[in-house]
């Protein structure tokens, strides 16, 4: 087997790790999960116990500028 | 009986040193800029001389700025997203003490003159041993802390922290590889092409997995944090992680083109480096898209500024780095000053700037206050801080390409048109420019020194962050 063929079957394995990376990333069984772990940062008091005006503001539309 | 509070001391311990150690380590900067400008402004003294003060430069920024600030921040998230108090915390403590032992034995060793000569590791064996140790406890307090989480998920910022402390590790090792002659000095344990490909496998990925992973770890945080709303898109979070740090191991070799590494090595270094350009603007939209809808944040808070400031040169270098990778442009900007240009558009815009806005926003939280002592002098640090960097750069930008354009001149005889001397003397006004915007970063650090002092003075230790008791899913 040459460098050549070995360059392309690591060419392709490599593109098939990156599509199934992608794919669990994207697939809807796994929305719930990521979306609950991106909110893990609020999921908290502030420091102090004081609440802090910082802590989430729930998204709107419209506030744009 | 289970803890109840956060360890936020040996969090406030880093917080602080990270402010002191970024003050040395640019200061020191700021001397060797006005070196190049004036040889003998350290009077001949042999400990001051340029050749042993830039390696000081250099691991003073990199691992006692950086490295505190990362200990600092990897300690406080992974508390905060686990809900859990550190695991280990004597060894954390440890980690604490003998990181700035490492640094303290640095700043001796170096100017005395003791270097392996390995760039970014030049630090003489007994302290590799040190810092060895040090790491492979930073990892056990870590990893500790992850397996007794108390939520279910794993948040972004501690995947990237977590795969930064194990490559780091990986490459302290491997590249440190030496043997011992006597206390002071020790060989290599690689030779010719090899050494130098197992030196920037380590180079690269240490700007890779240092520099570059730790930050975007840090990013993923404080931003969202800071604007108040989850990172705009969690998923692409995911995408980045596996895929910058698959692409970022087989980049090394573009620090060798042209060398007596084989082709096919060069220009696979090449075509990795090509390709991190996705994973690196995709993380960079995704931090800046976090403030979609919150944009006018932007407005009124200096350290969101900051942190998207940070962003937006990460994205610029992060295209610069591919671009000069590419054989035919390396040709022209490598061994010049276009290199130092971008290495500082990456340091000081990107880690720097990231890190800063960070540090403002955790200082208080540390001290018990709602907020630093002056958000004016934020934003005074922040005018400095964008203009300082950016007169750098683009100084070295200009400087770069007349250096290279004048190396590879050549007369119809084969001769080279211009001498050393005159390169050099070309170089000049650009120094100049350069040790300015560099000067100005520092006095921004000054500012910043002086806003935490205060924000202390007015503060109080928080030792009884409590941790939420509520049960999860």
């Amino acid at each position: 087997m040459d460098s050549g063929m070995i360059s392309g079957i690591v060419t392709a394995a490599f593109v098939v790790v990156f599509i199934g990376i992608v794919w669990w990333a994207y697939s809807r069984g796994n929305k719930q999960r990521f979306e609950d772990a991106g909110r893990l940062p609020f999921e908290e008091d502030d420091a102090q116990g004081i609440p802090s005006q910082r802590d989430i503001t729930p998204a709107k539309q419209g506030d744009k500028q | 009986m289970e803890a109840t509070t956060y360890n936020y001391k040996v969090v406030r311990q880093f917080a602080i040193m990270t402010v002191v150690w970024g003050i040395v380590g640019m200061l020191v900067g700021v001397i060797l800029a006005a070196q190049l400008i004036w040889p003998d402004l350290t009077f001949g003294i042999e400990w001051l001389s340029y050749g042993r003060l830039r390696p000081l430069h250099t691991n003073a920024v990199i691992f006692a700025f950086g490295g505190s600030a990362m200990f600092a921040v990897s300690y406080y998230i992974v508390q905060r997203t686990c809900q859990v108090r550190l695991w280990a915390e004597k060894l954390a403590a440890f980690t604490f003490w003998g990181w700035m032992a490492v640094i303290v034995l640095a700043a001796i060793t170096l100017p005395m003159g003791y270097t392996t000569s390995k760039e970014y590791a030049e630090l003489e064996w007994p302290i590799d041993l040190l810092i060895a140790v040090v790491w492979v406890s930073y990892a056990l307090v870590f990893f500790g802390t992850i397996i007794k989480r108390k939520v279910k998920h794993i948040y972004v910022s501690n995947w990237f922290f977590g795969a930064y402390i194990l490559v780091i590790a990986i490459l302290h090792i491997v590249n440190s590889a030496e043997l011992p002659v006597t206390m002071t000095k020790s060989y290599s344990a690689y030779a010719g092409v090899q050494d130098a490909m197992v030196q920037w496998w380590y180079g690269h990925n240490a700007v890779g997995f240092f520099l570059t992973t730790a930050f975007l770890g840090m990013m993923y945080y404080f931003i969202p944090k800071q604007a108040g709303r989850p990172i705009y898109s969690y998923r692409l979070s995911v995408v980045h992680f596996w895929s910058l740090n698959f692409i970022y191991m087989w980049a090394g070799p573009h620090h060798l083109q042209y060398t007596a590494l084989p082709d096919w090595a060069q220009s696979l270094g090449m075509v990795f480096s090509l390709m991190l350009l996705a994973p690196s603007w995709g993380g960079m939209m995704n931090g800046i898209m976090t403030l979609s809808g919150a944009w006018h944040k932007l407005r009124t808070d200096p350290i969101l500024k900051f942190m998207v400031t940070a962003l937006s040169f990460y994205g610029m270098s992060t295209f610069e780095g591919p671009m000069m990778s590419i054989k035919t442009v390396n040709a022209l900007s490598h061994y010049t000053e276009w290199t130092i240009g971008h290495v500082h558009a990456g340091a000081l815009g990107w880690v720097a700037m990231i890190t800063i806005g960070s540090m403002y926003y955790l200082i208080p939280r540390l001290f018990g206050r709602e907020s630093m002592f002056s958000t004016k002098l934020i934003e005074w640090h922040f005018w400095l801080s964008t203009i300082g960097v950016v007169l750098y750069i683009a100084a070295l930008w200009i400087a770069g390409v007349a250096q290279g354009l004048m190396w590879r001149a050549s007369n119809a005889d084969g001769t080279l048109t211009y001498s050393f001397a005159q390169v050099l003397n070309t170089m000049y006004p650009f120094y100049g420019i350069r040790l300015l915007g560099g000067a100005m970063f520092f006095v921004g650090m000054l500012m910043m020194a002086y806003n935490v002092w205060k924000t202390v003075r007015l503060g109080r230790v928080v030792d009884d962050a409590p941790i939420p008791q509520a049960v999860h899913a």
